[in-house]
């Protein structure tokens, strides 16, 4: 931006006071609804009993908890396990639907048509969502009664209701449009000209999309694989409602815990899933650093 | 193979991918529309052997509706509550940002976080809040608190792209043509910015009013629509549900048509006409 442009009038003077004031209620909700509650899981967390007292004292009781039982741990794995698996499929699947989107589709009025039909199921309830898939599932479920139209299958297979495929399908129909939003909104913003440079350079395809268009779409890889993963860890209606009382993931154990009564181990249970979720964030970051070295 | 048979080749493979997803997301749900209008002996998936009204009929009954109205009724006032102030504290938010007030980097991630937070997370949060500091669980306050901290940040964003968009000369006219910045803001910079105001609206609408994670915590014995409808469905799985899940649907898709035509018009407006002008 030129140096000028930040002398321009404006109806908000440059670091007014009244920006502070505009401010502060947003800081404030955001504080209060947010900030505050996630503390308070920290510190109910140490809590020594579940009674609820404000001078309850601090220890680690809960946590050794976490190791009495190889349950907890094995839950850890699994939720781990599932969230990368989500983030396989949804970054190849989103990149693909981006892409085309983004670069094959010529005509502006059909674009848009597809980005809507992409977001719209956003603004419906995800739990409307996830009851809609049941039909499909069980034994009997469309799935199944296809497959034998198909004439693939003899006899209906119970591998999709009560399972990890099932939840597995009904994550990626939710989640996909996470990977490929951000993908869709920075591939935009890359002007076709350097892409027709590298083009009259004689570069390759191939080599326009690995050098080119990969490391200029990294940081909408990263916002939408954060997104994936942040959402994935913490999902637990998907897995009540399609897996049955069958399979759980920390979230499920969160919700278990809560409604017994056992807040100081449910906050425990959140700590860890937290923990996760900052370790995953820090690697994401290196990660996708070194690349961007790489490819430059 | 010659480059632009290969570049055909991606396109149909890219191109067919994108479409086998489309129906893959769309499918349940017109499915789920297709089964709520199933007959009465029918159970919960196909086949269908008849077409009937019955589980609207069965969801309109005194019984049902009686158990319904209420979280209806709380879920839509709470919509409406989470949309205006999505969009009002969100236009100021992001006006205060384009001052670059010290702290204005921290503020946008601090808002950010909002999105970022997963919802389980912030729920059991304020119910831990709420228990500890022995304030009463109630959609209208702690729910409404926990919702807003995830529909404001869609909104700032909305506002933000707004604000980068639109033509500040306008702005920069009505002030050297002697307006106050008051009254410049709210007849030239607040219509053009109208959309993204309106966009803010959507977000806070919609998402509020299908939340549940965030509710199932923060709500008390006053439940919202979501949570009255999985614990039906925690109960039992009857065609029922289908019937209230396509009526929700329909109600959800109905706001976002209109949010789409008031977005329109305003933005049509803020093309056509000089503001300022009348």
């Amino acid at each position: 931006m030129p140096p000028h442009q930040h002398h321009r009038m404006s109806t908000v003077r440059e670091r007014a006071s009244v920006s502070y004031l505009l401010a502060l209620p947003a800081t404030l909700w955001m504080i209060g609804g947010l900030i505050v509650p996630i503390l308070f899981i920290v510190w109910v967390s140490f809590w020594t009993t579940r009674e609820f007292a404000l001078d309850n004292p601090l220890s680690l009781t809960h946590y050794i908890k976490l190791f009495d039982k190889p349950v907890y741990l094995k839950l850890v794995g699994h939720t781990v396990l599932q969230t990368m698996v989500l983030m396989g499929i949804t970054l190849v699947l989103g990149y693909c639907m981006a892409y085309f989107i983004v670069g094959k589709v010529q005509r502006d009025g059909r674009k848009y048509l597809l980005i809507f039909l992409l977001i719209i199921p956003f603004w419906t309830s995800a739990l409307i969502r996830t009851i809609a898939w049941i039909p499909f599932l069980g034994v009997n479920g469309v799935i199944n009664q296809s497959l034998i139209f198909l004439g693939l299958i003899d006899e209906p297979i119970g591998i999709f209701l009560y399972s990890r495929t099932g939840i597995t399908l009904a994550q990626v129909s939710f989640y996909t449009l996470m990977a490929t939003g951000p993908v869709v909104y920075v591939m935009r913003n890359i002007p076709p000209s350097v892409l027709q440079a590298a083009q009259c350079l004689k570069a390759s395809p191939f080599h326009v999309f690995w050098r080119i268009t990969v490391p200029l779409t990294l940081p909408g890889i990263l916002i939408g694989q954060l997104l994936v993963f942040l959402n994935v860890m913490a999902d637990f209606a998907t897995a009540a409602a399609i897996g049955g009382n069958k399979f759980a993931y920390l979230g499920n154990l969160v919700l278990l815990l809560y409604d017994s009564g056992q807040l100081p181990f449910a906050s425990v249970i959140a700590v860890v899933m937290m923990v996760c979720m900052l370790a995953g964030v820090a690697m994401m970051l290196k990660v996708v650093d070194i690349r961007r070295l790489g490819a430059l | 193979m010659h480059w632009r048979t290969r570049q055909k080749a991606a396109k149909i493979i890219l191109g067919g991918i994108t479409f086998f997803f489309l129906i893959f997301q769309w499918f349940p749900l017109f499915t789920m529309g297709v089964l709520s209008f199933t007959g009465p002996d029918d159970g919960t998936t196909f086949p269908m052997r008849s077409l009937s009204l019955h589980w609207y009929r069965e969801f309109l009954r005194d019984s049902f509706v009686d158990d319904f109205k209420p979280p209806m009724y709380r879920s839509l006032v709470l919509a409406v509550i989470c949309s205006v102030t999505t969009a009002g504290l969100a236009l100021a938010a992001a006006q205060a940002m384009r001052s670059r007030f010290a702290g204005s980097d921290l503020f946008f991630y601090l808002i950010l976080l909002g999105i970022m937070a997963p919802g389980i997370l912030v729920g059991l949060g304020m119910a831990v809040v709420a228990r500890v500091l022995g304030i009463p669980l109630a959609w209208y306050s702690t729910t409404l608190a926990v919702h807003l901290v995830w529909t404001l940040p869609f909104g700032l964003l909305l506002l933000l792209a707004a604000f980068n968009r639109f033509d500040r000369e306008l702005e920069e006219a009505a002030l050297t043509l002697g307006a106050n910045r008051w009254s410049a803001f709210w007849r030239i910079t607040f219509p053009l910015v109208l959309p993204g105001v309106i966009g803010a609206a959507l977000f806070g609408f919609t998402l509020s009013y299908d939340e549940f994670a965030r509710s199932l915590f923060a709500t008390g014995s006053e439940q919202t629509l979501p949570l009255i409808i999985f614990a039906q469905f925690d109960r039992q799985l009857q065609p029922t549900l289908y019937a209230i899940g396509t009526t929700t649907t329909v109600i959800s898709l109905g706001m976002v048509g209109l949010f789409a035509l008031l977005f329109r018009i305003v933005r049509r407006r803020a093309q056509t006409t000089s503001p300022g002008v009348n």
